[in-house]
């Protein structure tokens, strides 16, 4: 899967969870343009985990801040 | 960035919080009149926001414990045990929280969230993985992340989420340490232990429960609510602390670990702060004391959770599955939330406001919680300010 297909996925999941539709890109930050608080950022990368199936540790989360961000290490830890 | 320019959030925060015409982080409580009222903002008030569960704060032999206590053993330890020596009533504490869970070891530490800390660091180090409900409190959260661990979070009270994060983890799951609590502080609701339980069965881990709001409400003899589902032989940790439902302050450790007793000796938090003063210490045990035989408050404090719970049920307020001494009321918008929590100050009730980033959803709460110490009468008279205020302010199914 390229990048902007993961960024795709990623804001889909986030689409879904809210259940409305949202204006994202790859830049787009979590908690700033998606409005997400911190404790809801928890519960959506819980999702995203159980979506890409994998397991995402709060140090390797602790630099990201744009969908982008999260698309890299979502990529990462897949092909690990 | 200069070095202060960090809390220029804090600073907008603050005077956010001030212009509003009663700032929740601000209360006063002049005089506390009992284990249920106090005089706050000049007002005769009913404390309905408290984790006094059992009402223990005014027991006359909680106190003549501590009066005793301060003028025979002096007001404080003025050091760490391990610098400055271990006073009998430490290990007398000890020995009988021991007893007390039915477990072999047990550890004193000064606060429940150095307890955590103490408890966290110890176990964990950089190498290790640990996964922590999303809920988890503060304290668990920085215990974590202060031992270097890996961390993994799951969904609140979720054991299938669990369940896959151990599956993915591998060979690592068998090591691992699940981090949940008993009774959850801000909506009341109970963490499904045997599925916890069961989940560990499967996949390995070592289990720690924070039993922090759970102690004095669950199980036979108030130990908490891995007594209550009969979980002893398969929780490797038990927390909790001694600042709620036994109205004192301290945190403690119980385990069948004998890995316990050597916690002490790596625990920088337990080494690097002065142990709990005897005043403490004696207050805790005699409250222990009231916990053990203390079905009649347990009855009292239960009766009082179904009453409050039911009214707020036919209210039609937004509240979770769970009857417990603490309620925890949604609102869609904080501009309802503080005006009905303020609304419900004036009207002589005190409860807690939970705005973003606390409350678990991101939404916002007004935290309710009865203790053994309300009268009918009391409960009565929060139940109808609750609807006065739901009835004014548009909340709820009465509109
Ligand atoms: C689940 C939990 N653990 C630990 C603590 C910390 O306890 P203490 O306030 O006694 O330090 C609290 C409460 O503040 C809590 O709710």
């Amino acid at each position: 899967m390229d990048k902007n297909a993961v960024v795709e996925k990623l804001i889909k999941l986030l689409e879904g969870s809210l259940g409305k539709s949202l204006v994202l890109s790859k830049d787009s930050t979590l908690l700033g343009d998606a409005g997400l608080e911190s404790i809801q950022v928890i519960e959506y990368l819980c999702e995203v985990e159980d979506a890409f199936d994998v397991v995402v540790d709060e140090e390797s989360l602790s630099h990201v801040s744009t969908f982008g961000d999260l698309a890299s290490v979502v990529e990462r830890i897949s092909s690990e | 960035m200069s070095l202060f320019s960090k809390f220029d959030a804090a600073a907008a925060l603050e005077s956010t919080l001030s212009s509003m015409p009663v700032n929740p982080t601000s209360i006063v409580i002049s005089k506390v009149v009992s284990a249920s009222e106090a005089i706050v903002n000049g007002r005769s008030t009913i404390m309905a926001g408290t984790n006094n569960y059992l009402g223990l704060t005014f027991d006359a032999d909680c106190i003549s414990a501590g009066q005793a206590a301060l003028a025979e053993t002096g007001t404080g330890t003025t050091g760490s045990r391990m610098a400055n020596g271990t006073y009998k009533e430490h290990l007398q504490l000890e020995d009988e929280l021991a007893v007390f869970f039915d477990l072999p070891h047990a550890m004193v530490f000064s606060t429940g969230y150095s307890a955590n800390l103490g408890i966290l660091t110890a176990l964990l180090d950089a190498d290790d993985s640990v996964l922590l409900d999303s809920e988890g409190h503060a304290s668990l959260y920085d215990g974590c992340r202060m031992s270097g661990a890996k961390i993994y979070r799951f969904k609140h009270n979720d054991p299938e989420g669990l369940a896959k994060r151990l599956s993915r983890l591998g060979e690592k799951a068998k090591d691992a340490l699940i981090v949940v609590e008993g009774l959850y502080s801000v909506r009341g609701d109970c963490a499904p232990l045997k599925e916890f339980v069961d989940v560990k069965a499967q996949y390995g881990g070592i289990l720690l429960v924070d039993e922090a709001h759970s102690l004095g409400l669950y199980g036979e003899n108030g130990r908490g609510l891995v007594e209550e589902y009969e979980l002893k032989d398969d929780v490797d940790f038990i927390v909790g602390t001694f600042s709620k439902s036994l109205g004192s302050i301290g945190g403690f450790c119980v385990s069948k670990h004998p890995q316990l007793k050597l916690v002490r000796y790596a625990s920088r938090p337990y080494i690097f702060t002065a142990s709990p003063s005897p005043s403490v210490i004696a207050t805790t045990r005699e409250a222990l004391k009231k916990v053990q035989h203390g079905q009649g408050l347990r009855e009292k404090v239960w009766h009082n959770a179904k009453h409050l719970y039911k009214a707020f049920a036919e209210l039609g307020l937004d509240i979770g599955p769970t009857v417990s001494p603490v309620i925890g009321v949604s609102f869609q918008d904080r501009e309802k939330a503080f005006s009905c929590w303020q609304d419900l100050l004036s009207l002589g009730i005190y409860t807690n406001l939970i705005l973003p980033p606390a409350a678990p959803d991101g939404g916002s709460l007004i935290r309710c919680s009865v203790t053994a110490a309300h009268s009918e009468t009391q409960v009565d008279s929060i139940i109808s300010a609750f609807k006065k205020v739901c009835k004014e302010r548009n909340v709820g199914r009465l509109n």
